[in-house]
């Protein structure tokens, strides 16, 4: 299956800031899981290795099986997905008001990571399906009714931010698929017209209040504030070196919560510094750009959307992760790929990373 | 591949994927120039502002400076004490580990609830002070429990202490946690909420000497306070230690024969050379333990309700009519303004006819001259001098003696005494000065009212060839390199005064306790003692029989001042027994003080206070023949 050939194909540049990126997520979840008073480091730590050597793994297979297959066989993927999300808001662990996680026993899985490649893989399959310009009308809500199923089933976890990551996944396959970047335009000045709507009728309580303290943190410096100035604290305490490994004040005094998760590239931005965030943020941007090389290059439909739909998918929740991490963005219980901790995430990436690595290597196999 | 793209071409997916780049890039620029902007533009704030977060100043209390007497008798220190503290962090059932606690200490569990409450909002690994200076027992009976009360620990701290008790508590005063009006005042000093001050006597006046400079401890803390490193300490710097002027034999010793004669009341004693306090005595007086202990409200309630008002200094806020005492001042001023000459005679039948009116002696002194009316306290002799002053020139020079002055001691609140002018009278009445009223002014009644220091002040003064002294009670002070004595207060004014004048004055004096006088039970042989004895009156004596005679409340306060030897005074003063109706039964307590003072000088054993009070004067009649107020203006 992987000939000689293929293995050559595959493009090491990308693997390798993958790993970069994968070794400096490590090292910011070990600082910021460590015990300055015992010296040792959490349990999250070892957890998060054994996800590296399993997402690498998924990351193989996802390669290995040419993705024109798994085009084939998206139903399953998705009827994978569905299942496993209906399973979580069932049945999953309840966990601070809302059912997020399936426990396995020594894990715990997050369905709703997976839902971006999986949704990229349908789109990929279904909008190749029927060559034609124009598009018939009944691919776009073929494809809004793939997308609107994992959204709805994740929003309802609650997990919004997770199920928002789904949109630009759409958006983008869409306006690759042929959709007008006019009535995109369009759409976008109707969403804005809308906003007040929901934000009357559509949004929680808790949702709200997010949004205000994010727009007005000093008002609620307690509670919902507090994660974001806190944030920017950790950041603006780095300056242009940062404050050494492991000696980011804000983060081994716990100042700031969920510092190994959504709020690890704070973290790195403490210890690091600029430079620190600067490096960082270029080994994203090059990862991005090299696997649209991919879409590029691709040798069919299939392959361009898919690339492009899970590139889509990444950019937009590193932007908004890495943003949140300065406090630029309302705080969402969103991870930061490859950086953050958490098995699920990674995985997932890793796999979606897969498909792209695929796509790219098999561009001139028929 | 022409046949790849048939959706969108190959350009237009080309075109699609280099507007996805760009719009990527140009994010991943935004958010690096928000991060240049957090990182580089507001990086000190945002350090600072981390610093914050995370270290904090804990103040090490300095020890309080130890105050001695002028033989370097400890009077005053910090002593060790432990509290029992609870963590709450380390307590699974408060309510059950309160009761307990409570029982094992024998305390009230209300009290050590409402000490957790008032400091809920700690942090909960702070300890919280329940039992504050617990005693051994207390200590004892948590120790040996501890496995049963996690969470409640034993602290070490300094408890101002005072071993005499209430002895001279008027002048140690006490301490207390720092008022909102203490911190509003002492802005910048460093004087924080929870700060131990003086709050009266040595304590308050010298308390910036005292307090000592706090230390700090830097430590790092984390989001839950909870202190995990020491980064830094600043040692506190105890405070100075004061040696004070107060004479503690005397000081005991007046006490002791207050107690012992039954009056409350108040006593100064001064060096009239120097002004130096050596007894400032107040009764009843008040534990000051009890205010560093941390006084609960319902003891301080029946400390400032409390008829008796043994919070007040009546030394220094006591206002009392000076009565007979005030002769003394009359005198000099009748002298210098030349109205009589020391020969001057005048003749007492019992009272004397003024403006209309018959003003009545307590005796019939015959033809008196000044020393023999101060001798005798000659009611009519001096009647006579106020007729013949102008009440400004009593004001003159009572008050050239000290008298209605602040003395300008080093303790606090001191208020002023009262004696009479025109112009007082105008601004604070709307009226003219009426002579008449000057007759009553000249024997120290009326509207004339005087604290005890200002009276030791004034037979200070006399005694010492006229120097106005201020009396100190701080000798000197040990900043730590060694005693420096005190700086002095106000210089000592020289009154423009005759030397005859004085001399007159103080031989009728003489006369008084060594003669036919009423101050003969402070006579002590070769001691040359010099006194006056005054009775300031309570109620009319009128005014007394119609409210039945008796009540302790309405009886007549004695007065003595007096100062030894005549020809040399090393020690002058006054005794205030307030209600012991008669001023010669004040004698008796200065004549102890004395023989102490003397005793102690040459190196006898100190006297005991005789525990039978000495029958009245030999060879006179009782009570009215000494009873040298009068009732003036009457009713």
């Amino acid at each position: 299956m992987l000939e000689r050939r293929l293995f050559r194909a595959l493009d090491w540049q990308l693997v390798g800031a993958l790993a970069m990126l994968t070794a400096i997520g490590l090292a910011m979840i070990y600082s910021a899981t460590y015990d300055p008073t015992s010296g040792r480091v959490g349990s999250e730590f070892g957890r998060q290795t054994v996800a590296v050597a399993i997402g690498f793994a998924a990351c193989a297979i996802c390669v290995a099986i040419d993705y024109r297959t798994l085009a084939d066989q998206w139903r399953i993927a998705f009827g994978a997905l569905s299942v496993l999300l209906a399973y979580t808001l069932l049945f999953g662990d309840e966990v601070g008001g809302g059912r997020r996680w399936i426990d396995l026993g020594p894990a715990n899985l997050q369905p709703s990571e997976f839902a971006r490649a999986a949704v990229a893989l349908a789109l990929a399959a279904i909008y190749t399906r029927s060559p034609g310009w124009p598009r018939p009308a009944r691919d776009w809500f073929l494809g809004g009714a793939l997308v609107a199923v994992p959204f709805l089933l994740i929003a309802q976890e609650p997990d919004l931010g997770t199920a928002a990551t789904l949109l630009p996944v759409y958006l983008v396959v869409m306006v690759f698929a042929g959709l007008r970047l006019r009535a995109l335009a369009a759409g976008a000045i109707v969403a804005l017209l809308a906003a007040p709507v929901v934000w009357a009728y559509g949004l929680e309580d808790y949702q709200r209040s997010r949004i205000v303290s994010f727009l007005t943190p000093e008002s609620d410096p307690l509670e919902a504030g507090y994660q974001q100035i806190q944030a920017r604290i950790t950041v603006g305490a780095g300056g242009l070196t940062g404050r050494g490994y492991l000696q980011g004040t804000q983060n081994r005094y716990d100042f700031l919560p969920a510092a190994h998760n959504d709020f690890i590239f704070s973290v790195l931005a403490e210890e690091q510094g600029f430079l620190g965030v600067v490096f960082t943020l270029c080994l994203y941007l090059f990862v991005i750009l090299r696997s649209l090389r991919a879409a590029q290059v691709a040798r069919d439909r299939t392959g361009t959307y898919l690339v492009v739909g899970i590139m889509a998918g990444f950019s937009f929740q590193v932007l908004y992760s890495v943003a949140m991490s300065a406090g630029f963005a309302p705080v969402k219980g969103l991870t930061l790929p490859l950086l953050s901790y958490g098995g699920s995430s990674f995985i997932a990436t890793l796999m979606g990373f897969g498909l792209v690595l695929n796509v790219g290597m098999r561009r001139f196999t028929n | 591949m022409e046949r790849r793209h048939e959706a969108a071409g190959i350009g237009a997916i080309g075109r699609l994927l280099v507007l996805f780049r760009c719009v990527v890039s140009v994010a991943f620029a935004i958010l690096a120039a928000g991060f240049w902007h957090l990182q580089i533009d507001l990086h000190p704030q945002y350090l600072e502002r981390a610093g914050n977060n995370h270290q904090r100043q804990l103040p090490l209390r300095a020890p309080r400076g130890v105050v001695f007497d002028r033989d370097g008798r400890v009077m005053v220190e910090d002593r060790d004490a432990l509290n029992l503290s609870v963590v709450r962090e380390k307590v699974d059932d408060l309510d059950r580990t309160i009761r307990l606690l409570a029982r094992v200490t024998g305390v009230a569990p209300e009290g050590l609830d409402a000490a957790i409450e008032r400091r809920r909002r700690e942090p909960l690994h702070r300890p919280i002070v329940v039992i504050r200076d617990a005693s051994r027992a207390q200590v004892a009976a948590v120790v040996a429990r501890r496995a049963e009360l996690p969470g409640v620990v034993v602290e070490p701290t300094l408890i101002r202490s005072y071993p005499g008790a209430t002895m001279a508590a008027h002048s140690f005063g006490y301490v207390g946690e720092a008022s909102a009006a203490q911190l509003a005042a002492a802005t910048g000093t460093g004087l924080r909420r929870g700060h131990i001050v003086g709050q009266s006597g040595v304590e308050l006046s010298y308390n910036s000497l005292l307090m000592g400079i706090d230390g700090t401890r830097r430590v790092v803390v984390d989001s839950a306070e909870r202190e995990i490193d020491t980064i830094g300490e600043v040692p506190p710097v105890a405070g100075q230690r004061l040696r004070l002027t107060i004479d503690a034999d005397v000081q005991a010793a007046t006490e002791a024969a207050f107690h012992a004669a039954g009056f409350d009341g108040a006593a100064v004693m001064l060096d009239p050379r120097t002004g130096e306090v050596l007894a400032l005595v107040s009764l009843p007086a008040y534990d000051p333990n009890a205010f560093a202990r941390g006084i609960d409200g319902a003891a301080l309630d029946a400390l400032t309700r409390n008829r008796l008002r043994p919070l007040q200094n009546r030394a220094l806020q006591g206002r009392y009519p000076p009565g007979s005492t005030f002769k003394a001042a009359v005198a000099v001023a009748a002298l210098e303004e030349g109205v009589i000459e020391p020969e001057s005679t005048v003749r007492c039948n019992g009272g004397g006819l003024h403006y209309g009116r018959y003003y009545r002696c307590h005796a019939r002194h015959g033809t008196v001259d000044l020393e023999a009316a101060l001798e005798k306290s000659c009611n009519t002799y001096f009647y006579e001098l106020g007729a013949r002053l102008d009440v400004d020139e009593v004001h003159r020079w009572a008050t050239a003696l000290g008298l209605g002055e602040l003395s300008g001691v080093d303790l606090p609140y001191e208020v002023q005494g009262l004696v009479p002018s025109r112009a007082w009278k105008r601004e604070r009445r709307a009226e003219p000065w009426f002579p008449g009223e000057t007759i009553s002014v000249a024997i120290g009644q009326g509207q004339v009212a005087v604290t005890p220091m200002s009276l030791a002040v004034m037979m200070s003064t006399l005694v010492n060839g006229g120097q106005r002294i201020t009396p100190r009670v701080l000798k000197a002070f040990d900043d730590g390199g060694g005693w420096k004595a005190a700086a002095p207060g106000r210089p000592a004014r020289t009154l423009h005064v005759r030397p005859e004048t004085l001399a007159v004055v103080k031989r009728g004096l003489w006369k008084a306790v060594n003669g036919a006088g009423t101050g003969r039970r402070a006579k002590i042989p070769g001691r040359d003692v010099l006194g006056k004895t005054g009775t300031a009156q309570v109620i009319s004596r009128a005014g007394r029989t119609a409210a039945g005679a008796a009540a302790r409340a309405l009886k007549d306060h004695g007065w003595f001042i007096f100062a030894a030897p005549a020809g040399d005074p090393q020690i002058a003063g006054v005794v205030f027994a307030e209600h012991a109706d008669h001023g010669y039964l004040a004698a008796p307590i200065a004549r102890h003080a004395l023989e102490t003072y003397f005793a102690k000088r040459d190196g006898r054993a100190l006297p005991e206070f005789p525990t039978t009070p000495p029958s009245p004067p030999p060879g006179r009649p009782a009570a009215p023949a000494v009873v040298d107020s009068m009732v003036v203006g009457g009713d």
